[in-house]
C-alpha cells in the first residue's frame, strides 16, 4: 500500500503541464544528442542544466534524466542506419543492426530497439522503486569513513574499468581530486589556488569542466579530418515487429532488461557494460551463435534493452548515497546542489515528491520516447542528413553560451577552452576522463569525510579498517587494484577494457 | 609526418604531471597541511601532489627504455593542426569580442569562419547557416530562454 500512495504522489508530481513539458524536452533533446554525433547526454545535461535555474528542482531533474535516458534511444537509431554509433552505449548494435537495415529490415531493427529500450526501461524503473528506498535506510548508517571509502571504492571501480593504464587512470583520479582541491576549503575557509579570481573561490566549475573535456575536445577531434556517412536512403516501413521478430526478441529484452538494470547500480560506463555483456549472452544462449554479426535480431534487442535499463540503475547510487556513478548522474548530482538538495540517503523521506515524481517520470518519458522514436524516425533521419562542416560551430556555439549564461563569467568560458585543450591532448595521449570527472565532482565530498574521519580518531587511518563496512569497501579497492597483476583476471580485464573504450562517462 | 611510440608519449605525459604534482605539494606548504590528528586546508592537496608525483616517477620509470607500439602520426592529415589550432583560436577570439561586438554579431561572425574555413563551404551557404544561426541564437537565448547575454555597443 505504501508503494501505491508513493506511486501515486510521483503522478501527481507528474501530471503537470509544466513538468509534463519538460518531460518531453528532455526526452526529445535526449533523442537529439542521441542522434548527432559529437554531442554526447553528458555535455548536452551540462548544457540545458542553466536553462532550469528558473523552474523548480522536480522539473529540472525530470527534464535532465530524460535527456539520459533518451539519448540511449537517440544512440541506436545512428548505429542501425549509419553504421555510427551516436552513443558508445550503441557500438555493439551496429554489428546485426546496420546488417539488417541493409537487409532491408531497418525499419524492424529500429522497431525492436524502441520497444526493447521501452520494455528494459519500464524494468528499471520498477527496480528502482524497489531498491533504492531500503538501500537508502541501510546507508543511513554511513558517517564519514564509510562514505570516504565508498566514494574511494567507486573511483577505483571506474580506474579498474579504464581503457588502457591503471597507472595512467589513477593517475587521472588524482589531478581530478587535486583540481577538486582548487577554491575555498570548506572546514578553515582559507583559499586555496584561487588567484584571487571569485569565479574560483567555490571552486572549478562542474559544467565548464565538462563542456571543455566532453563538448569542445570532442568536437575539436572531430574537426582533424572530416568525417563522411552515408544514411541509408530507402524509405523506412515496416516498423512494427512481426509475430516471429517478437517471439525471438521478447527474452532478450527481458534478459537485457534485469542486467542492465543491476550493472547499471555499479560505478562506471554501465550502458556500453550492460550492453555488451546482454551481445554476449544471447551469442552463448542461441542455437545459431555463427549468425550473430549478419543481421539476427536478437543482437539488437539484448544490448539495446540492457543500455537502456542501466541508465535507470544508475540513479541508485545518487538517490541512495548521494554519490554520482558516472559523469551523467555527477551532473546531475550538481543540478540537485545548484537547487538546494543535498543528495543522500534522506533525500527519498525529505524529498518524496522529487523521488517519486522522477521515477514515474522515466516511466512516462519510456512512453513518449517510443512515440518520439517510432513515427518520427523520418525527422531523425533528417537530422542525421546534416552535414558535419555545419554541424560543429553550433555545437560549440551551445557550448560557449551554455558556460557562459551559468554565471555571466568569461573567467568560466576561458576555463571550459582550457579544459578543451587538456581533454584534446589527454585524449591524444590516451588518458581516461572517466577518472577525473568523477574525482573533481567527488573530490570535496572526499575530503571532508577523510578529513572528519581522521578527526574522529585522532589520526589514526586505522579507522577505515575498524568500521566493518568502510574495510569491505576498502578491501574492495585493494583488490581490484591488484587483481590486474593476477594473470586469469587481468586477462578478463583486458576484455572488459576493449567493451568500455571510447565510452563517454 | 613523424611517427612516435607510446612511451614516448608516456615520458612527455608524465613529466607533465610530474610537475603538477610538485606544483601542489609546495603550494600546500603555503596554506597549512596540518597534521594526521588534525589535517589542514593543504592536508589532501600535498599528500594527493605527492602521490601523483610517485607515480609519474613510476610511469616515467615504466617507459624509459621501452619503446612500446608505434603510435599513428599527432595528426592524422598534414593540414589537421591547421583546422584544430583555428578552432581553438576562434574560441578564444569569441570571448574576447561578444561583450564588445555583441552575441548576435559575434556569432555571426564565429559560425560563418569556422563554416567557411574549416572544412570550406561555397560563400552562399556560408552566409545562410551564420545569419541563420545568428538570428536563432539571439531569439532563443536572449528574447526566449531571457540569457542575459551581452548585445554590444550596436545593441544587438
Amino acid at each position: 500500500m505504501d508503494l501505491l500512495s508513493h506511486i501515486l504522489l510521483g503522478a501527481q508530481v507528474l501530471f503537470t503541464p509544466i513538468n509534463l513539458f519538460f518531460c518531453f524536452i528532455g526526452v526529445l533533446m535526449g533523442t537529439l544528442v542521441g542522434v548527432l554525433p559529437g554531442l554526447g547526454p553528458t555535455a548536452a545535461i551540462a548544457l540545458l542544466l542553466p536553462n532550469t535555474f528558473h523552474v523548480p528542482p522536480v522539473t529540472a531533474i525530470i527534464m535532465l534524466s530524460g535527456i539520459y535516458y533518451g539519448a540511449m534511444y537517440g544512440g541506436s537509431t545512428t548505429s542501425i542506419l549509419v553504421n555510427i554509433p551516436g552513443e558508445a552505449a550503441s557500438v555493439i548494435t551496429c554489428l546485426d543492426g546496420y546488417q539488417m537495415a541493409q537487409k532491408g529490415r531497418a525499419g524492424v531493427a529500429l522497431g525492436v530497439a524502441a520497444f526493447g529500450s521501452f520494455i528494459a526501461g519500464t524494468i528499471s524503473v520498477i527496480g528502482l522503486m524497489l531498491v533504492a528506498p531500503p538501500l537508502a535506510k541501510f546507508a543511513l548508517a554511513f558517517g564519514p569513513p564509510e562514505y570516504f571509502s565508498l566514494m574511494l571504492m567507486g573511483i577505483v571501480i571506474l580506474i579498474y574499468l579504464a581503457s588502457g593504464s591503471i597507472l595512467k587512470a589513477l593517475v587521472m583520479a588524482v589531478f581530478g581530486l587535486l583540481l577538486g582541491t582548487i577554491g575555498m576549503d570548506s572546514i578553515s575557509g582559507t583559499q586555496r589556488l584561487t588567484f584571487g579570481l571569485l569565479e574560483l573561490s567555490d571552486g572549478i566549475g562542474l559544467i565548464p569542466a565538462i563542456m571543455g573535456l566532453f563538448g569542445v575536445a570532442e568536437v575539436i577531434s572531430n574537426v582533424e579530418k572530416e568525417i563522411k556517412r552515408e544514411v541509408i536512403a530507402a524509405k523506412i516501413k515496416n516498423l512494427l515487429p512481426n509475430l516471429q521478430d517478437w517471439k525471438d526478441s521478447f527474452w532478450p529484452m527481458i534478459r537485457g532488461g534485469i542486467l542492465g538494470f543491476f550493472i547499471g547500480i555499479l560505478p562506471g560506463p554501465a550502458p556500453v557494460i550492460s550492453a555488451f555483456s546482454s551481445y554476449a549472452i544471447e551469442k552463448r544462449l542461441s542455437k545459431h551463435p555463427e549468425k550473430f554479426g549478419t543481421g539476427m535480431i536478437q543482437g539488437v534487442a539484448g544490448p539495446e534493452s540492457a543500455n537502456n535499463a542501466a541508465t535507470g540503475g544508475a540513479f541508485i547510487p545518487l538517490f541512495t548515497l548521494g554519490i554520482p556513478a558516472n559523469s551523467v548522474i555527477a551532473i546531475l548530482l550538481g543540478a540537485f546542489m545548484i537547487h538546494g538538495i543535498q543528495p543522500g540517503p534522506m533525500l527519498i523521506s525529505k524529498y518524496p515528491e522529487l523521488f517519486w515524481g522522477t521515477i514515474m517520470s522515466m516511466y512516462l518519458g519510456n512512453a513518449m520516447l517510443l512515440v518520439l522514436n517510432l513515427p518520427l524516425i523520418g525527422i531523425w533521419v533528417k537530422v542525421l542528413k546534416v552535414p558535419y562542416p555545419i554541424l560543429f560551430p553550433l555545437i560549440l556555439l551551445f557550448c560557449l553560451v551554455g558556460v557562459f549564461s551559468l554565471n555571466y563569467s568569461k573567467v568560466e568560458v576561458a576555463l571550459m577552452i582550457g579544459f578543451g585543450v587538456f581533454g584534446y591532448l589527454a585524449r591524444k595521449f590516451q588518458y581516461e576522463m572517466a577518472p577525473l570527472v568523477l574525482a573533481l565532482v567527488i573530490g570535496p565530498m572526499m575530503e571532508n569525510s577523510l578529513r572528519l574521519s581522521l578527526v574522529i580518531s585522532q589520526g589514526s587511518p586505522m579507522i577505515f579498517l575498524e568500521k566493518p563496512i568502510a574495510a569491505v569497501f576498502i578491501f574492495v579497492s585493494l583488490a581490484l587494484l591488484i587483481s590486474p597483476f593476477i594473470p586469469w583476471i587481468g586477462r578478463r580485464r583486458k576484455t572488459l577494457q576493449e567493451k568500455v573504450e571510447g565510452e563517454e562517462i | 609526418m613523424m611517427e612516435r611510440t607510446q612511451s614516448q608519449y608516456d615520458r612527455f605525459s608524465a613529466i607533465f604531471f610530474l610537475i603538477i604534482g610538485g606544483f601542489f605539494a609546495l603550494y600546500a606548504r603555503s596554506v597549512e597541511i596540518g597534521t594526521w590528528n588534525e589535517p589542514g586546508p593543504g592536508f589532501l592537496p600535498f599528500w594527493a601532489g605527492l602521490t601523483i608525483a610517485i607515480m609519474s616517477i613510476a610511469l616515467l620509470l615504466k617507459n624509459i627504455r621501452g619503446k612500446g607500439p608505434v603510435r599513428p602520426s599527432f595528426f592524422p592529415e598534414s593540414d589537421s593542426w591547421k583546422r584544430v589550432l583555428t578552432t581553438f583560436l576562434a574560441l578564444i577570439l569569441y570571448n574576447f569580442i561578444f561583450d564588445f561586438l555583441g552575441f548576435a554579431w559575434t556569432t555571426f561572425f564565429f559560425v560563418g569562419f569556422l563554416v567557411k574555413f574549416i572544412f570550406p563551404q561555397s560563400w552562399a551557404r556560408t552566409l545562410v547557416v551564420a545569419a541563420s544561426a545568428a538570428i536563432i541564437a539571439r531569439l532563443l537565448f536572449i528574447n526566449f530562454l531571457e540569457t542575459q547575454l551581452p548585445k554590444g555597443f550596436l545593441g544587438f
